[in-house]
């Protein structure tokens, strides 16, 4: 696969056309609108975007440009004001409560910017965290351990989060996004707090993922993400805009 | 949580790691529940033990019945007649008790003194020194207060009305309660009575139920329009001290339930700012997949943990307490009363309850925020 950074245009979001595989997750039109004091903030104006299995997309901008926004959207964690968003082809505003939630068990693996490692649990039960109520425990727990080896802590499984650096906490937010075999996985900067050799070496990891089909799209001001990604999406003032694209 | 009771109970052992966070806070709340518990317990404790105590001390009192000279009665005391009369209509033995006053002649300074007859002694006395002769047919039983004014004991003579009876017994002192008094007075066998005159009868029943019941039945029995027998039971007496009992049990649970309220208060305060502090944390369990009611599980079940610990530890100060005031008040500290025990288990309840209840609200919080707000910085 390129990953030299040669920024694609953007896919028009929609049912696939024959022979396309069809988008994991896909926004159409979406505008998402907030009320603060009495005057309304519009975070997205018409977004549509679709994200296939095994693509690598960065999404860069300035900050406040909705890259946040776009990304929560895409994560099922909340819903467009107006516009759609389809998972696997399903308009997820037909979901309950708690089909979404199925929804982001089963398909969606999350990194976020400030990792979230419950500090009381070890690496291995932080990273097998999403299946601890559901599903099996045992084969989670054996696939966490698995995890942190490919990420490079198998040795460091029984640590707590306060007995790891920075770059050590955030593979394990990584291997956590992957422990439920999710179909994309979202990452709000995920070498943000890295330095260049420890950043390189998580999207070496994300690589890997997109190898195995997995779509990884990431919210990035690091050129070393955009450089690596398969398709750069620049958004400005809530539309897409690929004046922003390095 | 790897261990096997971890796989068992995931919830439990994941609440119970996130207690642990903040230790001293929690021990904090869970000591204010086991504070509230023992305050309930050992109030109603204490309360139900007061009860049984006095109701012992009263037991005897509220036994009998009393018969004395009512407003219709033609003369001043009963006689012979009188007695089989109330002995016709009594199920339960009837004690008439004569008394007359007597001078010690003995002294060098004559003193007058009460002397009393009853036809069964040892109903109403107990023999501190000597015995009661059993058939009582001559010598007299010294009450307390007397045998130590007078200096005499056992065996030694004592002249009344220039008539020398021998000391057989000093009895015990009659408790406060007892409704005949022999402390200032001297018992004499019937025989040497006969003369004297009866002030009243006393029924003596098997329980305080039965001496009501009997005292209704022998107020009507014993008198048509006029009241010539009076009869008097204690069971307003009875009644009147169980509700106060009552008032005094109330008033301690009230007490015991205001310091679990404030406990109820501190577990309120706790769970809330952990649902604050673990905001973000609880963001990541809805998005990767913890359903809302799953949250609900855990933080309730962590302010169940509290109360259930602290609870636990003041049943068992609770115990102890018990066992601490059965000894001062019945002598024993194993004679645990039914609703002393009652009382425990209400406290254990109350805190248990009183936890969950104000977890309830942290817990719906925690549960309802959307994770796109509890991931917001």
């Amino acid at each position: 696969m390129d990953r030299t950074g040669a920024a694609e245009p953007f896919r028009s979001a929609g049912s696939p056309g024959v022979g396309e595989q069809m988008a994991v997750i896909s926004t159409t039109d979406a505008v998402k609108e907030y009320t603060r004091g009495g005057s309304v903030l519009r975070a997205l104006d018409g977004v549509s975007i679709a994200v296939d299995p095994g693509e690598f997309v960065a999404i860069v901008g300035p900050s406040g440009s909705g890259k946040s926004t776009l990304l929560n959207l895409l994560g099922l964690l909340d819903e467009p004001t107006s516009g759609t968003v389809t998972v696997r082809g399903t308009d997820a505003s037909t979901f309950t409560d708690d089909e979404k939630t199925k929804v982001r068990r089963e398909t969606i693996g999350f990194v976020f910017q400030d990792f979230y490692l419950l500090p009381t649990l070890t690496a291995r039960e932080n990273v097998a965290i999403p299946g601890f109520l559901h599903g099996n425990r045992r084969e989670t727990l054996a696939r966490a351990a698995d995890l942190l080896g490919r990420v490079g802590l198998g040795d460091r499984l029984g640590h707590t989060p306060d007995e790891l650096s920075g770059g050590q906490k955030q593979r394990v937010a990584i291997a956590r996004s992957m422990v439920n075999n999710p179909a994309i996985i979202l990452a709000d900067e995920p070498t943000g707090n890295l330095d260049q050799t420890t950043g390189g070496q998580v999207l070496d990891l994300f690589g890997e993922f997109t190898d195995e089909d997995v779509a990884v799209v990431s919210v990035t001001h690091d050129k070393q993400v955009t450089d690596y990604a398969d398709r750069v999406v620049g958004i400005v003032d809530g539309r897409l805009d690929q004046e922003g694209v390095p | 949580m790897d261990g096997p009771l971890g796989r068992r109970f995931p919830v439990a052992a994941l609440a119970w790691q996130n207690l642990t966070r903040q230790r001293a806070r929690s021990i904090l709340a869970m000591a204010g529940i086991t504070i509230g518990v023992v305050a309930i317990a050992s109030l109603g404790m204490f309360g139900a033990t007061l009860e049984v105590s006095i109701q012992g001390t009263f037991q005897d009192t509220a036994s009998s019945v009393i018969v004395t000279p009512g407003e219709d009665f033609e003369g001043d005391e009963f006689d012979a007649d009188d007695v089989r009369t109330v002995e016709r209509f009594s199920t339960a033995p009837v004690y008439p008790l004569r008394s007359d006053s007597a001078n010690v002649t003995s002294l060098e300074d004559p003193r007058e003194i009460q002397v009393q007859s009853v036809t069964e002694p040892t109903v109403f006395a107990t023999a501190e020194e000597g015995r009661i002769p059993d058939p009582w047919r001559s010598g007299a039983l010294v009450g307390s207060s007397l045998a130590d004014r007078f200096d005499v004991s056992v065996g030694e003579s004592l002249e009344l009305d220039n008539q020398t009876v021998r000391v057989a017994a000093v009895l015990e002192p009659s408790g406060q309660a007892s409704i005949v008094s022999t402390d200032n007075s001297v018992l004499l066998p019937e025989r040497r009575m006969e003369d004297a005159d009866i002030g009243l009868m006393v029924v003596k029943a098997e329980s305080p139920p039965a001496a009501f019941q009997l005292g209704e039945s022998l107020r009507e029995e014993l008198n048509d329009r006029r009241e010539r027998f009076a009869v008097t039971d204690f069971e307003q007496a009875i009644q009147q001290f169980n509700e106060q009992i009552g008032i005094i049990s109330t008033f301690l649970l009230a007490v015991g339930a205001v310091s679990l309220l404030v406990a109820a208060i501190s577990i309120l305060n706790v769970m809330l700012m952990s649902t604050i502090e673990r905001k973000g944390e609880i963001g990541v369990l809805r998005a990767v997949g913890y359903y809302k009611r799953d949250i609900l599980r855990l933080m309730l079940t962590e302010a169940l943990l509290l109360g259930v610990v602290g609870a636990v530890v003041g049943l068992v100060l609770s115990v102890f307490m018990g066992m601490g005031i059965n000894t001062l008040l019945l002598g024993d500290p194993f004679a645990f009363q039914p609703s002393a025990v009652g009382s425990v288990a209400q406290g254990f309840l109350f805190g248990t309850v009183a936890s969950l209840l104000s977890g309830a609200y942290p817990a719906w919080k925690a549960a309802n925020e959307r994770p796109v707000d509890a991931l917001r910085d």
